[in-house]
């Protein structure tokens, strides 16, 4: 029963961990509007945390630069299972504007395994809803494969 | 044969009514309507009321990492002793008259045992071996420090006036004072005590404005930032549980009168008024107010809530 209880609460409470790769800074303001009364995320039960180890989601921003890629991979790591990682914005995808740079490690999904990407720069907050809302069903079967 | 039927009564205490059962319904319910209202207040939809279970059962579900600088065992024990100090301390309050436990002194036992959950945070937390934890630990120390000077003068002032000639620290004097003459808060000397009270209220349980120890903006929620899993969960189980504890103690000191005396209705009651208290104190000052720094937290609470406390005591000591 307990085990049921669990599972179905996996999907419910899901808390965002945000961190950010050198983000110009437009995908975080995105992030913290869909917080806001007029989006309310939190309706879904997400609540943002301050430290890695409370969350379920990771939420990357920004190209991922040469400086910042350790200290990503290294937060991730402190994320304790099961966890869903999320790349949020163009850059943590493909390098966006900034491809081909010397400082920018981007793609993301060459160091860590990323389950959802939301596209855009910025994507819109009804876009970030759905690429949450999408994460938390990962969350959920991964929860009952473990 | 009576040995064991008493034996079965208390553990029925500790487990189910008083006890474990009842704290963990009804003191993340309250969380849950306090997450509510704040939402309501803020013009959102908010989460459903029974977010706090969710996140309490996804706690257990999840991954417990052990810091490599953390010792292991006062860090998995003391979110552990916490929950137990606060569910212990309701077994002592009375619900009208009612108690599992009494004493001739539980109030002091009560001062005690509210100071443990705080004390098990702090332990906690400069076990994990964080920074941010250590930064936390010296602020909950500052907090609990500010709360407790107003919190001992209002329970001196409530004493002065059950005990009548001495100050009594038992609980069932004040409750038995207050069936024969009616609730304390309607008693003029005592107003400014139950203000002070309903102030020491989200200091006490950490809620804004006077969360500095946990503030997850700029220290990382401080004492828990090591924190993951099922310990986690049992100390936001605890931080939910304190608002039951408080608002019940509130009840005691300053409704006695309010009840019917059979314990079933006298227990709903009480759930009723908790909510009550914890939207006027806890939801409703949330939503209106900002995080306060460190030492304005002490100044509140040494000048103002202290004052008001004062008042009382003084009023009361010439038997107003």
């Amino acid at each position: 029963m307990f085990e049921k209880l669990i599972n179905e609460s996996a999907a419910k409470s899901p808390w965002l961990f945000h961190i950010n790769a050198g983000s110009c800074n437009g995908c975080d303001i995105e992030l913290v509007s869909v917080l806001t009364p007029r989006f309310d995320a939190e309706r879904l039960g997400f609540k943002l945390t301050g430290s890695p180890r409370h969350a379920d989601i990771v939420v990357v921003t920004g190209p991922v630069t040469k400086q910042s890629l350790p200290r990503v991979l290294r937060a991730i790591s402190q994320v304790p299972d099961p966890k869903c990682i999320v790349t949020m914005g163009s850059c943590p995808q493909s390098g966006n504007v900034f491809k081909g740079s010397y400082s920018v490690c981007a793609p993301l999904s060459q160091y860590v395994p990323v389950d959802v990407d939301i596209a855009g720069c910025a994507p819109r907050p009804q876009a970030v809803i759905e690429g949450l809302a999408l994460a938390t069903k990962i969350l959920k079967e991964k929860r009952e494969q473990k | 044969m009576t040995m064991v039927l008493s034996a079965l009564e208390y553990l029925g205490y500790i487990l189910i009514f008083p006890g474990f059962l009842f704290c963990f319904f009804v003191g993340l319910l309250l969380a849950g309507i306090d997450r509510k209202i704040v939402a309501k207040m803020q013009k959102r939809v908010g989460p459903p009321i029974l977010q706090p279970f969710y996140d309490f059962f996804k706690l257990c579900g999840k991954e417990t990492i052990i810091p490599a600088a953390a010792s292991k065992t006062t860090f998995l024990m003391a979110p552990l002793v916490g929950l137990a100090g606060l569910v212990v301390l309701q077994m002592f309050i009375p619900i009208h008259g009612w108690a599992a436990f009494s004493g001739t002194a539980d109030i002091i036992v009560i001062l005690y045992l509210l100071l443990i959950p705080a004390m098990a945070t702090m332990l906690g937390g400069s076990a994990s071996g964080s920074p941010y934890a250590g930064i936390g630990m010296s602020r909950e120390m500052v907090t609990v420090i500010s709360c407790e000077l107003p919190l001992v003068l209002v329970l001196l002032a409530v004493g002065k006036v059950a005990g009548g000639d001495s100050v009594t620290f038992s609980f069932s004097v004040i409750s038995d004072y207050q069936l024969a003459n009616g609730s304390l808060i309607l008693h003029p000397s005592l107003i400014p005590a139950a203000i002070a009270f309903l102030m020491i209220i989200p200091g006490e349980t950490g809620n804004h404005p006077f969360d500095t120890a946990e503030a997850e903006t700029e220290i990382c929620e401080g004492l828990l930032a090591e924190y993951s899993g099922a310990p986690l969960g049992v100390f936001k189980l605890a931080h939910a549980v304190k608002l039951l504890t408080l608002s019940s103690l509130f009840v005691a000191l300053f409704l006695g009168g309010v009840g019917t005396g059979i314990i079933v209705i006298d227990g709903i009651i009480l759930v009723l008024i908790s909510i009550v208290i914890t939207i006027l104190t806890v939801s409703l000052v949330h939503a209106i107010t900002a995080r306060l720094k460190i030492e304005q937290v002490f100044k509140y609470y040494w000048t103002v809530v202290s004052g008001l406390a004062l008042i009382s005591l003084v009023l009361a000591w010439y038997g107003l």
